[in-house]
């Protein structure tokens, strides 16, 4: 119950304004500070811890192929890679992981993903540091799921290891493609494609179909490939001069 | 001089679209005006640092775009709002404005205050957890100059910011710029000649690249008088009486 004082006393504090040295508007917007305040993940505390740059921390966590529905569907992908591995003996995560790896560092980032380019290109932390750690933080991901797949599908250790260098190659493919093209669809096309011509093409030069990750000699050619298309990643994101 | 361009040119393969800019800008509100395809988006994308110039000198902010340490410095300084800002759809307002304080380098202590202040400065307090998908296109635009203002630029570069905003909103838009221009210089690309008129203390006409009008609104409505230019406003009827006579 409230009495009649307590009342009387919430009125007059009501009707009361406010001491004039307290700006409501300062107060009202430290208030809002602290309830419109994003609580800050785990990942993206170590990210921020270990880029040392909050932004970059925060560019990283809002990776479209870092979410976790992608995260999920990238592990679906390669558990169905295993269990054909178990049931056939192919190495179908070998082939697999490559290809998962390129679509997913094509829609990492770019002008043909980021709805907010022209914006992006405009702050302080640049937009090819973004494009670098999010492309890492992408592959590392990919190779970790991949290897671990590769693992639990029993294959010798030659294929379990042998699509690395065609998997940065690839990758190094979509994402060279997206960045041109400024479209992450084109990227996943080229790199999907441009994998698949080199599965088969092994497979029509040795009768083999994991050829194309397990020919050692195609090794130096698959590094040259990638770098080359890091290259031309380089080159693209570059600030232009004169007449583009 | 927060802004001081030489002899700036902007060449896009054979189209040249910004023909040889001398500017120079202090504090205040500068309203750049011209019809389509005079120049003003490449003039701003430029003074933005997001394309580089073909040739001419630009400084802003005291510094050299041109040189990465520099850049990041003006960049930490500036805001913008480009003409077609996009939007992640799956963030809130806040989250928004937030992200591009994170990537203006803004201090991490001071993010959530001036993150709070810009969305509230905007009017956006009660959207402040909505979703950028479920919002109007006047909301979404004021959630992007609340980005832009987010870490209280020395140079704030708006085009076509009042586009979509209802006549309450421009009001109050045309309050806030002015508000603005008493410490940052603030450079407005508009079609709007009321807006120029309302909240611009300088004015810049383009038109096929160049800069053919440089003064106040005054002086511009003073070039239409007595002739038989079109418009429905003094303003306006500057503004056609200059692009009249530049076209003769």
């Amino acid at each position: 119950m409230t009495s009649d004082h307590e009342v009387g006393a919430d009125r007059v504090s009501a009707q009361r304004p406010a001491p004039r040295d307290v700006d409501l508007d300062r107060v009202w917007v430290g208030v809002a500070a602290e309830v419109w305040r994003r609580r800050l993940g785990p990942v993206e505390r170590l990210a921020g811890r270990l880029l040392r740059s909050p932004g970059l921390a925060r560019a990283l966590v809002t990776t479209p192929s870092l979410l976790l529905g992608w995260v999920v569907a990238t592990g679906v992908v390669l558990l169905a890679g295993v269990l054909a591995t178990l049931e056939t003996g192919t190495p179908y995560v070998a082939l697999l992981a490559p290809a998962v790896a390129a679509a997913g560092i094509a829609y990492a980032y770019g002008p043909g993903i980021d709805p907010a380019w022209e914006l992006s290109c405009s702050v302080a932390v640049s937009d090819r540091l973004v494009l670098l750690v999010r492309a890492l933080a992408v592959f590392g991901l990919n190779a970790a799921f991949g290897l671990a797949a590769s693992a639990a599908s029993g294959v010798a250790t030659a294929v379990t290891l042998g699509w690395l260098l065609p998997m940065t190659a690839v990758c190094a493919l979509a994402l060279a493609t997206a960045t041109v093209a400024r479209s992450a669809n084109v990227g996943v096309a080229a790199g999907v494609a441009g994998w698949v011509i080199m599965i088969l093409a092994g497979q029509a030069a040795t009768g083999r179909i994991s050829a194309a990750v397990t020919t050692s000699v195609l090794w130096l050619p698959y590094l040259t490939f990638a770098c080359c298309c890091a290259a031309i990643v380089l080159y693209t994101t570059r600030i232009p001069r004169g007449t583009s | 001089m927060n802004v001081a361009t030489t002899e700036l040119t902007r060449r896009f393969g054979r189209t040249m679209a910004v023909a040889g800019v001398t500017l120079d800008a202090g504090p205040g509100v500068y309203g750049l005006l011209g019809p389509n395809g005079a120049g003003k988006t490449s003039l701003l994308r430029m003074l933005a640092t997001v394309i580089p110039p073909s040739s001419g000198r630009i400084r802003l902010l005291g510094h050299d775009p041109d040189i990465y340490r520099q850049r990041r410095q003006i960049r930490r300084r500036l805001g913008y709002v480009p003409q077609n800002l996009g939007f992640y759809p799956g963030f809130t307002v806040v989250e928004f404005v937030e992200y591009f304080a994170l990537l203006k380098e803004m201090p991490s202590a001071e993010v959530h205050r001036a993150v709070a202040a810009a969305v509230e400065r905007v009017g956006l307090g009660d959207k402040a957890k909505a979703k950028l998908r479920t919002l109007s296109g006047g909301m979404l635009r004021r959630v992007g100059i609340a980005q832009a203002i987010v870490n209280e630029p020395e140079l704030l570069l708006l085009d076509e910011p009042t586009a979509g905003l209802d006549p309450a909103q421009r009001v109050a838009f045309r309050a806030l710029l002015r508000d603005l221009g008493q410490r940052a210089t603030v450079i407005v690309s508009t079609h709007l000649v009321e807006d120029v008129g309302a909240a611009c203390t300088q004015v810049a006409l383009m038109d096929r690249g160049k800069i053919v009008f440089h003064g106040t609104p005054d002086e511009l409505t003073a070039r239409g008088v007595g002739t038989t230019a079109a418009g429905d406003a003094p303003l306006e009827r500057g503004y056609s009486a200059v692009l009249a006579e530049t076209r003769s």
